[in-house]
Formats: structure tokens, C-alpha cells, sequence
């Protein structure tokens, strides 16, 4: 059944809106992304430091350690949106309520805003510790852009396809990984290449497509998930 | 045109186990399908189906308002649900829980606010501290929140104090009665383990003892 657009675009932003109101209130995601994301840091400070990785392999190394740890801070926050809502039983209610591509882009949009924090909390400290220079700031900004936001994307869809399952964190792993690779491979290099000055080439061009591929699937393939 | 709904020979199953094997019946605007039986004979599983949450393995479900017959997905929409395995979100307060909802289906919230008041629910209490009989008059309250023509009502009356099955019996009779909706009165299948004295019952649909 087709809605009108402002209809839609209410409902993306109502389920925008109690997803954050429902996390200021009990901020589990938040702890969890924020303590794992910074105790990941604080390991790798220590362990690598500016003084750990020899000056020319730093920005070789370093933006893998970067990337994974956004991802792992992801993963292990990111999925308890649609889990939660089945462990709680809202599901059903939210099913009977939401047009499936709304209720998804809601989602998608609290968990890309939830990575942009993160991103912004991880990123700087990461720069600090590693005593890292940035040649093309700009490159680094619009590459953790893209980057999260497929990340946002990827992590809501195999939540929602995990939320109904058992072993639902092996699953996420299993599922999300694959999927996530060719995200982070391009997100490693763009990094790498605003670390050292380099030109984006296609890679950014690449990341974008790829945003776009994940979102296109994601709406499609969202409603058949999510419904029976 | 008077809403209606129709079904026959819904089977369903959960691997081997077959709860459903072929039931039919058919209510229209202004009665109530009662659907008896023992625990575990189908109700819940027959509700889910009519609802569009659950898809049956073979048979037909027709339901249509305003002489539009309504799919699947256009069932989950339209219908009222009122279900044990039905949850709100224990962070919002029973008024936000609406408010939210409220904004799901387009609508304001001066009916969220109408209801709680008449199923007499502290609107600022969070859902999660609400008693299990609180819980089950906020689901009434969601489910007419929308006015639905078809309400699915699975064992309505669970954990309600006398004062909420008056108040409930009472929304129902004017749901089945209503011009609320519009010209045509609203119909309901109701799913209970034993026989419910309510008005406007079409037939007894018993799935066994």
C-alpha cells in the first residue's frame, strides 16, 4: 500500500525520534559503543603509541586499526536495535503500525547518527594518540562520512535479519562481515590516502556506489525481512 | 459497503506440529466471531494469520473495507490487535507509547489522550512500570487507537479488574455499534480458551477441546 511522501517521511521521523528517546533514557548503545571504542584506543595507544610503528608505516597501519575499530565498536552496539524490539516483543506492534521503508530508514538514520558520534569521539583521540598528521582532512572527512554510512546501513539490515534468529551475535558476525569487506577495504585505502596526501582516485567514487547499492538492497529486501 | 471477513480451510503449521488444519468461518459488520478452545488448539496462531503477522501454509483469508479487498499488508494496517505477546516500549511513558504510535498511523494525539483517559491509565507512568493489568488496558488502547473496523481480540479480558472488563466490554459494544468509524459498524473475532458472554456473537468457532 502506497503512502503519501510527507506520511512516509513522518513516520522515518517519529521512529528516528523514540529511538533516541528510548536510548537518552537507558544508553546502552551509547556505553557500549563508547567504552568498547575507547578501551580499543587505549589498548592500541599503549601497545603501538607513536613511538610503535616505525614513522613510515604508521600511515600503512594505522587506519586499518582505525576502521576496525569502528567496526567492532559498531557491531557491538549497532544490532540491538531490531534485536531489542524482538527480545522486548514491540515487533509486533511496530509491524502493525509502520510502513517497513520507513520504520527501516528511521532505524538506519539513528544508527548512522549514533556512528557520526562515535566518529567524532574516536577519530580525534585517534589522531592525538598516534601523533598522526592528516594531509587531506577534507578526504578523511568524507571518507568516515561514506564509510559510516554504509556501515549505518549494513548493521541495520542484518540486524533485523539476525533480530528473529538464535546465536544472534555469531550471526551478525557471519552475516555482516562478508558484506561489510569491500566497505572497509575502500575505507582503509581512502584513509590511508588522506593520511598521506594521496588522491582519492576512484576509491571515494567506489564507497559512494557502494552506499548506494546497500541502500537500494537494504529498502528492498527490508520489507521481505521484516514481514512474513 | 459493509466491511466483512471471510476465511477457509487456513491451515498452518510450525514444523511437524500442525495447528491449524483447515478452519473456515466468515463475520461481518456489527458481530463477533468467538473462536473457543483448549490452550494450544490455534487461536493465537488463527489471529496472527487474520492479522497478516503470520502467513498460512494454504487456504484463503478475505477481508475488504469499503468494498476494497485488503492484502496482507493492508491488514496489518487496518486492524486492531489486542494480544498477550503484544509489547510496548518500557522507556516511554503509556502517553508516549501513543503519542508514538499516534505519529505511525498519522493521526493526533487527542485520540491517545481520549483513550487513556477512558481506560483510565496514568499517562506518565513508563510502560515497563505498569501492572499486568495496566498493560493489558494499554493494549486496548493501541488497538482502537487508529479506529479499526476489524478488531482481533486474543483473550481480551486477561488480567483486567472488574472495573477494565467494564470498561473494555464497553468499547467493544460501541465499536461493534459505532458510527465512530463511520457509516459502518466495526466487527471482531475474539479468541478466548472458554465461551465469553458478549453481545453480537455470529458464531462460535470451536478449534477443540
Amino acid at each position: 500500500m502506497s503512502r503519501p511522501t510527507s506520511t512516509w517521511v513522518r513516520e522515518a521521523a517519529a521512529v528516528f525520534a523514540k529511538e533516541w528517546r528510548c536510548e537518552l533514557r537507558t544508553r546502552y548503545a551509547l556505553n557500549t559503543l563508547a567504552l568498547f571504542a575507547i578501551n580499543t584506543l587505549v589498548v592500541v595507544s599503549f601497545s603501538l603509541g607513536p613511538l610503535g610503528v616505525a614513522p613510515g608505516a604508521s600511515s600503512e597501519a594505522l587506519p586499518v586499526l582505525l576502521w576496525l575499530i569502528l567496526l567492532f565498536a559498531a557491531a557491538a552496539g549497532l544490532p540491538r536495535s531490531f534485536v531489542h524490539e524482538e527480545e522486548t516483543q514491540t515487533a509486533t506492534a511496530l509491524r502493525l503500525a509502520a510502513t517497513p521503508s520507513a520504520l527501516f530508514c528511521g532505524k538506519v538514520a539513528y544508527a548512522l547518527t549514533l556512528l557520526v558520534a562515535l566518529e567524532a569521539l574516536v577519530a580525534p583521540l585517534f589522531l592525538v594518540v598516534m601523533n598522526l598528521d592528516v594531509a587531506r582532512p577534507g578526504l578523511l572527512i568524507a571518507t568516515l562520512a561514506a564509510g559510516g554510512f554504509g556501515l549505518a546501513v549494513c548493521s541495520t539490515l542484518v540486524a533485523a535479519i539476525i533480530a528473529q534468529a538464535r546465536g544472534k551475535g555469531t550471526l551478525f558476525a557471519v552475516l555482516s562481515f562478508p558484506v561489510l569487506l569491500p566497505l572497509l577495504l575502500l575505507a582503509v585505502e581512502l584513509t590511508r590516502g588522506a593520511f598521506a596526501g594521496g588522491t582519492p582516485g576512484v576509491a571515494l567514487v567506489q564507497l559512494l556506489l557502494y552506499d548506494g547499492a546497500v541502500t537500494t538492497a537494504g529498502l528492498m529486501l527490508f520489507p521481505v525481512v521484516w514481514n512474513p | 459497503m459493509l466491511p466483512a471477513l471471510r476465511f477457509a480451510q487456513v491451515r498452518r503449521r510450525f514444523g511437524r506440529l500442525a495447528v491449524l488444519g483447515g478452519v473456515s468461518a466468515a463475520v461481518t459488520a456489527g458481530e463477533v466471531l468467538l473462536v473457543t478452545g483448549r490452550n494450544g488448539s490455534g487461536k493465537s496462531t488463527l489471529l496472527r494469520c487474520l492479522a497478516g503477522l503470520l502467513a498460512p501454509d494454504s487456504g484463503t483469508i478475505e477481508y475488504s473495507e469499503d468494498g476494497s479487498p485488503l492484502d496482507a499488508a493492508g491488514r496489518r494496517r487496518r486492524i486492531g490487535l489486542v494480544a498477550p505477546d503484544l509489547a510496548f516500549y518500557g522507556e516511554l511513558t503509556a502517553a508516549e507509547n501513543l503519542a508514538f504510535f499516534s505519529r505511525l498511523r498519522g493521526i493526533g494525539r487527542e485520540r491517545g489522550d481520549e483513550l487513556l483517559r477512558r481506560l483510565e491509565l496514568p499517562p506518565d507512568r513508563p510502560a515497563a512500570a505498569l501492572s499486568s493489568g495496566m498493560r493489558q488496558r494499554l493494549r486496548w488502547a493501541w488497538a482502537l487507537l487508529h479506529r479499526p473496523r476489524l478488531l482481533l481480540l486474543d483473550e481480551p479480558f486477561q488480567n483486567l479488574d472488574a472495573a477494565g472488563v467494564a470498561i473494555t466490554r464497553g468499547l467493544l459494544a460501541e465499536h461493534l455499534a459505532s458510527s465512530d468509524h463511520g457509516a459502518a459498524p466495526g466487527l471482531a473475532v475474539v479468541a478466548n480458551p472458554v465461551p465469553l458472554e458478549i453481545g453480537s456473537v455470529a458464531a462460535n468457532l470451536d478449534l477443540g477441546a
